[in-house]
């Protein structure tokens, strides 16, 4: 993304997202709601990665510049946004009346259950990256600004998809087991490592990088995602390790009702 | 699965299991600083890899990433039932680290030629040191298994004869009476 077609107003916006956020928080706190803070440090730090994602040409060669981009607002930016429950913390903040209705009604809605499918997520997210970087899409980017900007909201937009469908932490219509969700991951993240692979032999079709320049990047895709599964892979676990501590508490719960009753 | 406490029974199986995931990873972790980042032996990718071998990698590599985060989640949630075999969880992490030793050595680099160990030099010797050690490290986790077992097995006696005695003396007390 260079700093050309509208990085400037995106960047803000994403700034403003952060300040969206970090009021309605805070009004939920006033009013005697608990919202962790680490909820807070999560979305800003996503949204501030992301502006600078944006904004702030990175300083290496082409091709690696642009990998690092796509990393932070791909992958990184994403989840550490879901991983502060955008949806959850709206619900709570906005009172009954339209906007509130209309978000319900998206987010309950059997179109929003298909896309949050994890498959259907993963297939948007990598699928999409096959598309860019093996067929003439990544060279026809350089040329027409338009593509550019649309292919860069398809990153972010399917890698957003792709976190809140795995992670699954805003309540949804519908929760997809774990199994869905781990699979999903291991999909997409065997798909994402295996274009960064074919990325170091080959150049996308219709462009030319420096060898280096070129390995640097598809070794950064690779390695940079490896580090975004294993924080998915975790969130997916702090989960599994909570609902299975639950079950045991109650358990042990019953066992000792049970205990006394007996004695 | 009830877990029975607070005296949890040792679960053998899912020991095993939660090591065995978390020695695979380690294996490929090791794998992937020393000899592909700090040796610079292995190439990322040496581009006679066929497609197959380069798919098989994705979905290993990702897997290593899911397995290690798994194991260690498993082991944890043993401890807080306090399930945790601890002679098992030996054996399954020394079968693990072999039985990765072995996949790589024998799958990725032979059958689907991912990559070779070395390059330049006559691989032979490499081949057999890098498989004689997933050798040695498997037998090392089958025999911590065998004992594991027997371990158990005999926990399991001593238990069964310490109830019985018990349940003896309760008829006695009772006779007694």
């Amino acid at each position: 993304m260079t700093a050309a077609h509208g990085a400037a107003p995106a960047a803000v916006a994403a700034l403003l997202m952060v300040a969206v956020y970090l009021t309605a928080a805070r009004r939920l706190r006033h009013r005697g709601d608990a919202w962790p803070q680490a909820r807070d440090a999560s979305f800003a730090a996503g949204g501030i990665a992301l502006a600078a994602a944006i904004a702030v040409p990175p300083p290496a060669a082409p091709f690696t510049g642009h990998m690092a981009q796509h990393l932070v607002a791909g992958m990184v930016a994403p989840l550490l946004l879901v991983l502060a429950r955008p949806l959850t913390l709206a619900l709570r903040v906005l009172r009954p009346g339209r906007v509130r209705r209309a978000l319900l009604v998206v987010a309950h809605s059997r179109y929003a259950v298909w896309v949050t499918f994890p498959p259907a997520a993963a297939l948007f997210d990598v699928g999409g990256l096959w598309l860019l970087y093996r067929t003439p899409l990544f060279a026809a980017t350089h040329h027409l600004a338009w593509l550019h900007v649309v292919v860069h909201l398809h990153v972010l937009a399917a890698g957003t998809l792709l976190a809140f469908a795995v992670c699954a932490l805003d309540p949804p219509r519908r929760r997809w087991s774990l199994r869905w969700r781990a699979g999903a991951l291991l999909a997409a993240g065997a798909a994402h490592a295996v274009l960064a692979k074919t990325l170091y032999a080959a150049p996308p079709p219709g462009t030319t990088f420096a060898t280096a320049d070129l390995r640097a990047g598809a070794q950064l895709m690779y390695y940079g995602g490896d580090l975004v599964e294993l924080a998915l892979a975790v969130t997916l676990a702090v989960q599994w390790y909570a609902a299975t501590g639950r079950a045991l508490a109650a358990d042990r719960r019953r066992n000792s009702v049970t205990r006394a009753v007996r004695g | 699965m009830a877990p029975t406490d607070p005296a949890a029974e040792p679960r053998a199986h899912r020991s095993m299991a939660a090591a065995a995931l978390i020695g695979a990873a380690v294996m490929a972790a090791i794998d992937e600083i020393v000899f592909h980042q700090l040796l610079g032996w292995h190439h990322f990718y040496d581009r006679s890899t066929p497609a197959v071998g380069l798919l098989s990698d994705g979905l290993l590599h990702t897997a290593e990433l899911l397995a290690l985060v798994a194991g260690f989640v498993m082991w944890a949630d043993l401890r807080r039932r306090r399930a945790l075999a601890a002679g098992h969880a030996w054996a399954g992490l020394f079968l693990g680290m072999g039985g990765f030793q072995l996949f790589d050595g024998l799958v990725d680099h032979k059958v689907l030629r991912v990559h070779q160990i070395r390059y330049g030099v006559d691989l032979l010797p490499y081949d057999l040191v890098w498989n004689g050690a997933a050798l040695l490290l498997v037998a090392v986790g089958a025999a911590l298994a065998l004992r594991a077992r027997r371990g158990a097995r005999r926990a399991e006696r001593k238990g069964a004869r310490r109830a019985e005695r018990k349940d003896a003396r309760r008829a006695e007390r009772k006779d007694a009476r």
